[in-house]
């Protein structure tokens, strides 16, 4: 099935090849960045990888960081030879080598399976059933692109899928309007809401000693700490005694963000 | 090797372990050295308990043919491996086959329990498990296509340039794990330090290396540095407040003057 006419015809299952492909080079190539760079930068927020493995050893009482940067290490080996692989796969297929392409998707695949199988070993060790089904649904992606990347393979269609101009034409139309729309709708909430993520929040009084904060979905740290500063500046007399957070079974799902009292005692 | 010979042993090497090792979780209940696990024996008497059954021999019953089940997925897994591992295709997929059937079923009886007790996060790890495992049976079986296909990937220039440029890559990145952590461990038993975000409010951010024994240090130094002044309270910041996810957890120390 070709997706445009023209002189460089593309077929849809090539298209879909390219994507996984693409797909597990990234997703190899940015783990190992994240692993390089360990923690936070400027535009890089990434996972504390250390950190975690070394809570997770000492919680089975390894507490020596050896160990911790041992197995990091060895979980980065294999990240780095599936992205190698998965690279070298994309690399033949895209000079047209489809039976090397093949063999290099493989040893990703292999690679990318040993990783997700050891991480899921480590769940059950640990007791982090979150991650043991992540990390069985990644294992499970791995192994189904792999069927996907041999089928599509095996079955190249060559039926021409020929966009009618007319057809175009409308989804340009629907598709330009409705981005000036969305746009619009964005660029006007960040005009007349932004504030939210920087201002305070007003304390209403609901009862005697008793304030509540209702905070935007914006609101951070920022907004927790210019709320104090304006609370302490508007009650000079009150002592605040104690914050209560409303948790998430008090709140209303979806439609309430952060709620906090704060409890206050008069000054002595 | 084949490749149907390599999907097909990832495949049961996954659930082998995956199964054995549900089992040994039940062997070891607690929490020990070189082992943390889940206390699946308290999930049960909690679930239990909230259907007013607070006899703890039901939840142990329960998770004693829990228990038997899973031993029955293992047997059957390790049977299967220990056929492929023999040759024995054949013989291999029947007990894949006893297997992947006896883990649905347990999968669907957990999915009932998930929807009695009204755990609806847990029924979607359950049902996505009993996908998975629906899945896998079709991957194991139906990957034939490339029966005959070797694995066609020798020692070339091209892959000898691929084994050079991983090695290379892996030692840049254990370097940069290992010049990470000397930086970083630290934080291990290094109090925090506060900033004065509001009059008498200090703001503490705990990386994520910390834990409870930094949190005493932390206030202990805090005291040292500040005898002026008299902690009133404490307050956790909710995750809400840490929007950026830069930091582990934020306290606010609320503090007035002695």
């Amino acid at each position: 099935m070709t997706f445009f006419k023209g002189k460089n015809n593309i077929s849809t299952s090539q298209l879909i090849r390219y994507s996984i492909l693409v797909y597990w080079s990234l997703f190899w190539l940015l783990n190992i960045i994240d692993k390089m760079i360990g923690g936070s930068l400027f535009l890089w927020v990434g996972r504390d990888r250390f950190a975690q493995f070394q809570k997770f050893f000492a919680s089975a009482g390894l507490e020596s960081p050896f160990i911790a940067d041992f197995a990091l290490v060895i979980a980065a080996g294999l990240e780095v030879f599936a992205f190698v692989f998965f690279t070298g796969a994309l690399i033949h297929f895209f000079q047209k080598n489809v039976e090397s392409s093949r063999s290099w998707f493989l040893m990703g695949t292999c690679f990318t399976l040993i990783t997700f199988t050891i991480f899921s070993i480590g769940d059950h060790v640990f007791g982090d059933r979150f991650e043991l089904l992540e990390h069985t649904l990644f294992w499970f992606l791995s192994l189904f692109t792999w069927l996907v990347f041999i089928r599509l393979g095996s079955k190249e269609g060559n039926q021409v899928l020929v966009l009618n101009k007319r057809q175009i034409l409308g989804a340009s139309i629907i598709s330009v309007l409705l981005v000036f729309m969305t746009s619009f709708s964005i660029f006007s909430y960040n005009e007349n809401f932004f504030f939210r993520r920087t201002d305070p929040v007003i304390a209403e009084k609901v009862g005697e000693d008793i304030y509540k904060v209702s905070f935007p979905f914006l609101g951070g740290s920022t907004v927790f700490e210019k709320t104090m500063e304006k609370f302490k500046n508007e009650n000079p007399n009150k002592r605040i005694d104690h914050i209560y957070t409303v948790p998430n079974e008090l709140r209303l799902k979806k439609a309430d963000a952060l709620i906090f009292y704060i409890l206050t005692e008069d000054k002595e | 090797m084949k490749e149907k010979t390599i999907i097909r042993l990832a495949i049961l090497v996954f659930w082998t372990f995956f199964w054995g090792l549900s089992v040994m979780d039940k062997i070891i209940p607690d929490v020990h050295h070189l082992w943390v696990g889940k206390d699946f024996f308290a999930l049960f008497v909690k679930f239990f308990g909230s259907l007013g059954l607070k006899n703890p021999i039901i939840p142990s019953f329960a998770l004693a043919i829990v228990s038997a089940l899973e031993v029955i997925n293992f047997v059957f897994y390790l049977l299967s491996l220990f056929n492929f591992s023999k040759k024995k295709s054949e013989l291999s997929e029947k007990w894949f086959f006893r297997a992947i059937f006896s883990s649905v079923t347990l999968f669907s009886l957990f999915s009932i329990a998930d929807q009695v007790f009204g755990d609806r996060f847990q029924l979607l790890e359950h049902g996505l498990f009993w996908l998975i495992l629906i899945a896998s049976w079709i991957l194991f079986k139906f990957v034939g296509d490339s029966e005959e296909k070797s694995i066609s990937i020798g020692l070339t220039k091209d892959v000898k340039i691929a084994l050079g440029i991983g090695a290379f890559i892996t030692v840049m990145t254990s370097f940069c794990i290992i010049d990470f952590s000397d930086k970083t461990l630290s934080n291990v038993n290094t109090p925090v330090k506060g900033q004065e975000v509001v009059d008498g409010v200090y703001k503490f951010d705990f990386p994520f290396l910390a834990d409870k024994l930094v949190w005493e240090k932390t206030i202990n130094s805090f005291k040292k540095e500040h005898p002026e002044l008299r902690i009133n309270y404490i307050y956790t910041g909710p995750s809400e407040l840490n929007s950026k996810k830069k930091t582990h957890m934020l306290l606010y120390v609320f503090t007035e003057k002695k």
